[in-house]
This record gives C-alpha cells, structure tokens and sequence, in this order.
C-alpha cells in the first residue's frame, strides 16, 4: 500500500501521466509484446524448414522459397501490411469461415503481415548460416558414414544455428522496432498508446519520449538476453586462454 | 658549401613507448651527397629513428633542422607535438621515404601515385606531372607499367615504382625504411641496383637496411645502433671491415 | 490495362517523392554517419560519449517513433519559438513544419546513426601505411582523407552502404503515417475510397522492388569502380 502511495504522490501534479495514461501504455507493452512474440515464434518455425528447403538442388523448390524471401525483405512492411489489412476481406468466401471474427480485428492481420516478414528475414539468415558450414566438418560426416538427412540434422543445422545466433538477434530487434506500425492500422502497441495520449494532451515530447523509453529498455533487455545465449551457446568458437 | 644549408640535421632524439626507452638520444647530420646507413639488430631502434626523422614518430625530445629550418615543438597533454604542422608538412615535402612495405596507394596506377603528391602538394601543372613522372618510371625500368594497379605488380616492382614515386618530390633528403626487406631474394638486386643509382649521382639519403653489401659499397657513413644508441660510427671501411665494439663484431659476422 | 481510377498520375507523383525523400535523406544520412564516424575516432572523450549516445539512442528505438516525435515535437518546438519572437518583437509569423523536411530530417538523423558504424569500420579497415605514405609526402589531413582515406574506406563500406540503402528505402514508407503523399499514402487512400487494394499496393510494392533492383545493380558498378586496383574481388 505504501508503494501505491508513493506511486500516486509522484503523479500527482503531473497532467499527463495519470495511472489512466500509464494503463494505456501498459496495455501497450502487452499487445506489442504479444505480438512481437507470436510472430517471431511462428516465423521462426516457418524458417527452419523453408531454410533447408532453400539450399535444395531442386529449382522448383528452391526459386519460389528465393521468391518469397525476395519480395518480403525487398518490400515495405507497412506495405505487406496494408496488403493484408485491406485485402483480407475479398479473400473468397472468408467472412463465412470461422476466421473472420479474428481476421476483422487489426491484430492478426498485423500478426500475419509480421510473421511473414520475419520468416522472409529468418529464413535468409539461416540459409546464409547453413552455407557457411565448413566444409571440412561436412566431408568428416560423410567420411564417416554419416546420410545426408543425418548430417543437417546432427552436423549442419546445429553449428548452422549457433553461428546464426548474431544476426537472428538484430533480427529480433528490427521485429520490435517493426512493431511499431501495427499503430498505423489502429492497434494499441506502445506506439499506439503513446499516439493516443499525444491526441488527448497536445504534449508531443512526454508521449513519445515516454514510448521512447519503453523501447529503449526492451532493446536492452533483448540485447542482454543474446550476449547472454552467445556466451552459453557460441562458447566453443571463443579460443582459451 | 657553408652557404648552403644542410640536408638534414637531427640532435639527441629521445623516444619512449610506455616504459620502454627506445632512443636514447640520437643524432646525424646528412650533408648534401651523404649516403648514411643505419645497421643493427631489429629493436634496435632503426626504423623508429627514421620515423622520428619526417615526424611519423613524435620524438619526446631532440632537435630537427630541415634545410636550416628548426621545426618547432609544443608540450600538449598528449605528449610533445610539432607547433605548426603546417611546416611539418612543408618539411615532409622535403624529405621522401621510401617504405618497407612500399605503401603504393592501392586505388591509384602506377602513373597516378607518382604524380599524386607533385600535383596535390607542390601544385605542379598536371601535365608537367605526368611527363616527369613518365620520365622517373622510365628511369627505375617501369614505362611498361605505368598504368598497372599495385596489387598488379611484383613486390620488386612496386618498391622500384615507390622511388620513382619518391624522386617524383624532387626531395633534399630520401629516406628509406628497410627498402628490401619485405622481397622476395631475386627481386633485391633491381632495388639495389636503383638505389646504387641514386647514390652515384650525389643524393643525400638515409638508409635502415640488413644489406651489408649496400651498405659496404655505396655508404659514407654507417651507424650502428645497438638498444637505442650508437655503439658505432664511423665509413664504411672502420666500421664494417674493421669494427671494433664486440657486438657489432658478432652482428656483422657469418650466421652459418 | 490496369484502371487506377484516375489516382495514375497521383501514384506516380507519389513514387516521386518516395524517390526524392530516400535521396536526400541518404545523403544527410551520409553527411552525419561521416560525422559521427569522425566524431568516434576522434581523440576527444566529450565527442566519442556524444557520438555513442547517438548511436546506441536511435539504434534503440523505432524509427516511426522517432519520426512521430521529431514531427509532432518539432512543430511544437517552431510554435514555442514563434510565440515567443511574436511576444518579444511583435513579429508574427507561423512556420508549418512541412512533412517532407521532417521527413528528410527524421530518415537522415535514424540513418546517420547506422551510417556511422558502417564508415568507422570502414575507416579502421584502411591499410595504415596508406596513410602514412600521405603523410610522409607532405599532405594535410584534409588532402590525405579527401586523396587517401576516403576513397580506400568506400571500397570497405560500400557493402554496409548498400544495405543501409536499401532499409533505408523501404522505411520512407513511413513518412506516408506523418500526412506525406508518397506513393504508399496515395495508395492507401486510392484502396480505401475504392475498396480495391490489390490494384494500388500490389503496383506500389513491385515498384520498390524495381527500385530496389536497380540500385542493386547501381551499387555493383560501384562496387567495381571503388575496387579498381585490388584484383578480383
């Protein structure tokens, strides 16, 4: 209780960040969290196979994979997501199907445009990080007796992983600062939040230095976490002293 | 000839790194025509001599004189710095070295790294640029490559087009840094042979180099440094075929 | 044929922008990362501390947010200040902080940041003795960076510049979230007034992967042109 008075005396005089606004940026973390979260995961198991499937020697399999990473990492987000905000609704025959009360509210189509995206992103990632397997390990593997399926999924895929770790936590982060625009298609992320008091109080630089802030702390927290994974995970390529 | 100035004069230079001494006070004096060498064991001190002589290293003390100008120091909080790097500059323009590692700028041919600093800091006429240049490429054996990139020529031949490049500076004093050591064995005798050139036609140079040979031949004056100072100096005669201190005896003798 | 509903040649106007605003914006972005890649190797601890805030600071936070702050908070910073030059000197004039400038201004400021990174590699990447061969032959620092410096770091940060280039192309959409017509506004008003969005986003999208496209084969001649003299790369 002492702690919701001294939260409540540090607001007071303040015209702005009433415990109202607060909940709004509340409110805020949890749906960009949300969102950030759910779509990195489906991306993420979207990019493992389409990865492998990327490097096949197979045109038909290989080029449509190449296309799609293509066109989603060469394209706006914003743009992938007007395409399936806008456009979800003249899907044939979509507003019959059990989707539609989810599809007509902003979050999943922002979580489809998203997931899209990153798994574009991801699956790039990992293909560049399964291409740079040395060579050397693969030949041992098959000196070794070893299939090709058994050499992935025991050589290739979790070196392949490892060193992918890196450039997969930039990619966490852009996911983040992404996220941003879910606030252009109404959502109420942080950004949505942040435009939200700034259109009730005029006060440009508390709500969006506020969200700022937010940000800022999250990409830290990010960061942090992936050193962290690097030390565990990528500590076989740090040489002993 | 005491009217006019000399080449180059340096007195008690000083440097340190950290906690090592590496000069402990040095001097030389290259008149014009002299041909000096500097010998002796690597970290002797030689090259960072050479390098405290065009201000590449700042030297914590000592005295330089370039063609009879003093150039000034001031105490900053970073240590002892020239007080106008304008006359540094101007001096640098004087003197020209001549790299170990050659150094030719690796997005310019041949042509252009020669005339580079003639047109850019002499302010030489483009054309006049490009017709000594032309000439001073024919001269160190390159008039076929004078429009080949660095990385397309041999190590020889870069080092050979680094002292056309040098001369190009119409230079008082040319300094070189251990001109062939990083050749191959085959490729030393055309930079010597360049070098032994340059000599006979009464340049002022001065040379770190193992090349005893070179040194032998072509030197008026050898010094030989030993942790920072001069153990010995003397013509090439005293010093190389009669030295006397116990270390140089060791360092100038057969290693197999 | 396509039918654009008469919005054609508001859509291409718009691709105008999109394409004004990433040139300029790449060019300021270019002006400050050298800056702050100066400002970084600098010996001076103030600038290298100012440096790294700005740096870690807009590498911390969305761009939109950043965009929303400075178009918002600019236009109220340029209302306080003619207020009170109205109040001192009776001098009443209103500046509207115009979209395109504060998008120009935004996109450069958050690319500045990345920029920097990139020319600091670069720059640290660049052989020394290079540079001591410009020194040792009279040349000022300015010669030096301008003759030596600048055009050996191009060839290390041409790869890093081409991929800034290419995010920073695709963040210009967001300028269309501040009132900027480029051609992603335009095509989400045109989807909304005809309920048809494949006709207008579809086209939208296809061109920044032509744009995208070509830039990629602009910076491969580029690429080629900073790499004169180191052999095959």
């Amino acid at each position: 209780m002492e702690l919701v008075n001294w939260f409540n005396e540090l607001l007071a005089g303040n015209l702005i960040f009433t415990p109202q606004t607060l909940g709004y940026y509340w409110n805020g973390v949890v749906t960009t969290t949300q969102l950030v979260f759910l779509s990195l995961l489906v991306g993420l198991v979207m990019a493992v196979p389409l990865s492998i499937l990327r490097g096949s020697k197979h045109r038909w399999i290989k080029l449509p994979i190449y296309a799609y990473t293509y066109v989603f990492r060469g394209t706006p987000l914003l743009i992938q997501l007007y395409i399936i905000y806008y456009g979800v609704v003249f899907v044939d025959g979509i507003q019959q199907t059990f989707l539609w009360p989810l599809l007509r509210e902003a979050f999943y189509p922002a979580l489809i445009a998203f997931t899209l995206n990153t798994a574009a992103y991801t699956t790039e990632i990992f293909h560049g990080a399964i291409k740079a397997t040395a060579r050397g390990e693969i030949e041992a593997a098959r000196a070794y007796g070893m299939s090709d399926r058994m050499m992935m999924r025991r050589i290739i895929l979790p070196s392949a992983f490892r060193r992918a770790l890196p450039a997969y936590g930039n990619e966490v982060i852009f996911m983040l600062h992404a996220s941003a625009i879910a606030s252009v298609v109404t959502l109420m992320d942080i950004t949505g939040a942040a435009r939200f008091v700034y259109a009730r109080y005029y006060a440009p630089f508390e709500a969006f230095l506020f969200a700022a802030a937010i940000y800022l702390c999250l990409t830290f927290a990010i960061l942090y976490f992936f050193r962290f994974l690097e030390r565990r995970l990528l500590a076989h390529l740090r040489p002993q002293n | 000839m005491a009217d006019t100035p000399i080449p180059l004069e340096v007195r008690n230079i000083k440097k340190r790194f950290g906690d090592t001494e590496v000069l402990k006070g040095l001097s030389l004096q290259a008149r014009k025509g002299d041909v000096i060498t500097l010998i002796g064991a690597s970290g002797s001190g030689k090259s960072t001599f050479l390098r405290c002589m065009n201000l590449l290293e700042q030297p914590d003390e000592g005295d330089l004189i370039v063609h009879g100008e003093e150039v000034l120091f001031k105490q900053t909080r970073h240590g002892r710095e020239p007080a106008d790097w304008k006359q540094v500059v101007r001096m640098r323009a004087k003197l020209s070295m001549v790299f170990q590692s050659f150094n030719l700028w690796a997005h310019m041919t041949l042509l252009e790294n020669v005339i580079e600093a003639p047109i850019h800091v002499l302010g030489k006429p483009r054309k006049e640029a490009i017709e000594q240049g032309r000439a001073l490429l024919e001269r160190v054996g390159l008039t076929e490559r004078a429009d080949a990139y660095p990385a397309q020529m041999s190590g020889g031949q870069q080092q050979r087009g680094a002292i056309a490049r040098a001369l190009a500076m119409g230079p008082e004093v040319m300094l070189f840094d251990e001109p062939t050591s990083a050749l191959d064995p085959e490729l030393v005798g055309d930079v010597l042979r360049v070098m032994h050139g340059l000599a006979d036609e009464g340049r002022t140079m001065v040379v770190v180099t193992h090349e005893m040979g070179f040194a032998r031949d072509v030197s008026s004056q050898v010094i030989y440094l030993h942790q920072g100072l001069v153990e010995e100096a003397g013509p090439p005669q005293d010093v190389l075929v009669n030295p006397t201190s116990p270390r140089l005896k060791q360092f100038l003798a057969p290693k197999y | 044929m396509l039918d654009l509903h008469g919005y054609g040649p508001r859509l291409l106007e718009g691709a105008g922008v999109t394409i004004q605003l990433a040139v300029l914006s790449l060019m300021l972005a270019i002006v400050l990362g050298l800056l702050t890649a100066s400002a970084k190797m600098s010996r001076s601890w103030l600038l290298h501390k100012i440096a790294t805030l700005y740096t870690t600071v807009i590498r911390g936070v969305p761009d939109l947010v950043l965009m929303l702050l400075l178009f918002f908070g600019g236009q109220m910073a340029l209302n306080v200040l003619t207020d009170i030059l109205y109040d001192r000197s009776g001098i009443d004039i209103f500046i509207n902080l115009n979209a395109f400038a504060a998008g120009v201004i935004t996109i450069g400021f958050i690319f500045g940041a990345y920029m920097g990174e990139t020319f600091r590699g670069a720059f640290m990447a660049v052989d020394h003795g290079q540079i001591e061969a410009g020194k040792a032959y009279g040349m000022s620092d300015w010669l030096v960076f301008r003759r030596i410096r600048f055009p050996l770091m191009m060839r290390h940060a041409l790869p890093g510049l081409s991929n800034n280039w290419m995010v920073l192309l695709k963040t210009t959409a967001l300028v269309s979230v501040i009132g900027l017509s480029d051609m992603v506004r335009v095509a989400a008003e045109a989807s909304r007034a005809t309920h048809e969005p494949f006709t207008f986003l579809l086209p939208v999208a296809a061109i920044y992967l032509l744009i995208a496209s070509v830039s990629e084969w602009m910076f491969a001649r580029l690429h080629k042109r900073y790499n004169v003299g180191f052999g095959g790369h």
